[in-house]
């Protein structure tokens, strides 16, 4: 399924495979299986609409009004970890202060467009999400520049945005994803008609507040060794 | 607008509770959560199949160290990948990635790159990463293995500095070390051992026989050259665009 060169490296020896077997029957893995949630979507860099990437997203609820999700490359076992992303309500959101909203992103298109979809999930049941998830903003980090081919994660951490209208998304990757998963965004799209955005409207500050951002790398002091007592563990 | 390193405006809103602010999850939305976990196979998340409990230090400042919950994929016998949480519990924040390559697909990455990566030698030899509840002898040969692998861990959620939610740009982490800043706070270790009724200095000592890997690149803890450290800043720039935005 994948398209993209695989992560070099040697195939997993027996031994190591049979450790983590064990391990996986032994330890406690609760932040694991509270991932409840499988949503597929589309992200791109935030400096550079044209750069875009299928995002499958794998959600556990904090609370009602927070969700943290891991990012994938494909719904499959040898997917790639991509990234991360931080789903909250309109609520908390309007509680960020100013300087954080521009990180974060609208739902409300990504929903009405049909584009986010849940694989698997019956329409109705599935609408029942959507009709909350319209309201919320999300955070999204890649630090896996998929897309340009790199097999393995290299460079800054990426901060992504969603899409907000037609037009903006390249027409093969929907095509993609309704060929594999076989869906129909148009006609979905009119199932979703009547789900409506954030109560207060999109805010004017998120989405980047409308400007592209990038992440830069800067180099930093270690604070003084005697500022900070140390006994040799 | 936001770096790694600079204190983010405090949240309107707060309460002196570490969770995050919000309503508790309603009926409603468990059912939903059940009914999608029933039907959908959640393959890669399955994959995740080794807990390692260790610590981490921002690289922006060596004095911010915290505890670390890896839950482990192995891609291939060179690579995985971790999602990284702030405790083994079912309510645990999900603070960030780190990858996981070993030193021969390490020697290989330009120079520039393996300045954000870190050794673990020290991490395992200290005893400080453990697998909880997985007795020794059978973690021992993961150990040789992870002893020579070099870690890239990016930070996204400051719960140590109070951050209710996840606030700012993200931080680039760095591995214990031996060295002065490099070493873990003994509180924070004693706190963790009695969590798991463990002795980080027990497994030290359980652990002299691993092989010290021959070679660690310097370019890795690239901190202990000379002393700088790593800061992301999140700065406005102009957007290519192929239909308007927002």
């Amino acid at each position: 399924m994948s398209t993209y060169p695989e992560v070099h490296g040697e195939p997993t020896k027996t031994g190591t495979a049979f450790l983590e077997t064990a391990t996986a029957t032994i330890q406690n893995f609760a932040p694991i299986n509270k991932i409840h949630q499988h949503l597929c979507a589309f992200h791109f860099y935030a400096y550079d609409m044209t750069r875009q990437v299928e995002a499958h997203h794998y959600c556990g609820h904090q609370n009602e009004d927070m969700r943290q999700c891991l990012i994938y490359d494909s719904p499959d076992a040898d997917a790639r970890l991509i990234g991360l992303e931080y789903i909250v309500s309109e609520n908390l959101f309007l509680g960020l202060p100013d300087e954080e909203k521009p990180l974060w992103h609208s739902h409300e298109y990504e929903v009405k467009s049909g584009v986010l979809f849940m694989p698997g999930v019956p329409g109705p049941i599935e609408r029942q999400d959507l009709e909350k998830v319209a309201k919320t903003y999300g955070k999204v980090f890649h630090f896996w520049q998929v897309d340009r081919g790199n097999n393995l994660p290299l460079g800054l951490p990426q901060v992504m945005m969603a899409l907000t209208r037609d037009g903006q998304l390249h027409e093969d990757l929907l095509r993609g994803v309704e060929k594999r998963f076989g869906i129909s965004i148009n006609n979905e799209r009119e199932n979703r008609a009547h789900i409506t955005g954030p109560t207060h409207g999109i805010h004017p500050l998120a989405n980047g507040g409308g400007k592209g951002l990038k992440t830069e790398l800067r180099e930093v002091d270690c604070r003084p060794t005697d500022s900070v007592p140390r006994v040799f563990v | 607008m936001a770096s790694s390193d600079k204190s983010p405006s405090p949240m309107p809103s707060g309460t002196d509770h570490p969770r995050p602010p919000g309503q508790p999850m309603t009926v409603e939305q468990h059912m939903i959560d059940k009914g999608a976990q029933l039907v959908q196979s959640l393959k890669p998340v399955k994959q995740m199949n080794q807990h390692v409990c260790t610590f981490a230090l921002y690289s922006h400042d060596m004095s911010r160290q915290i505890e670390t919950h890896h839950y482990v994929t192995r891609v291939n016998q060179d690579f995985l990948q971790c999602a990284v949480y702030d405790s083994d519990h079912a309510h645990a924040r999900l603070i960030g990635v780190e990858y996981i390559v070993s030193d021969r697909i390490f020697e290989a990455l330009p120079p520039d790159e393996q300045k954000l990566w870190h050794s673990h030698a020290y991490e395992i030899k200290s005893g400080l990463w453990v697998n909880p509840r997985v007795p020794g002898m059978i973690e021992k040969p993961e150990l040789e293995n992870m002893a020579k692998t070099y870690g890239k861990f990016w930070c996204t959620w400051q719960v140590d500095r109070g951050d209710k939610l996840p606030l700012g740009a993200p931080a680039l982490m760095i591995s214990p070390q031996p060295v002065n800043l490099g070493q873990i706070s003994p509180e924070l270790v004693h706190r963790r051992d009695n969590k798991y009724n463990i002795s980080t200095k027990v497994l030290r000592d359980s652990r002299v026989e691993i092989a010290e890997p021959e070679w660690i690149n310097p370019q890795a803890d690239y901190w202990k050259q000379d002393g700088k450290g790593f800061a992301i800043d999140i700065k406005f720039t102009d957007m290519k665009l192929r239909a308007p935005f927002p």
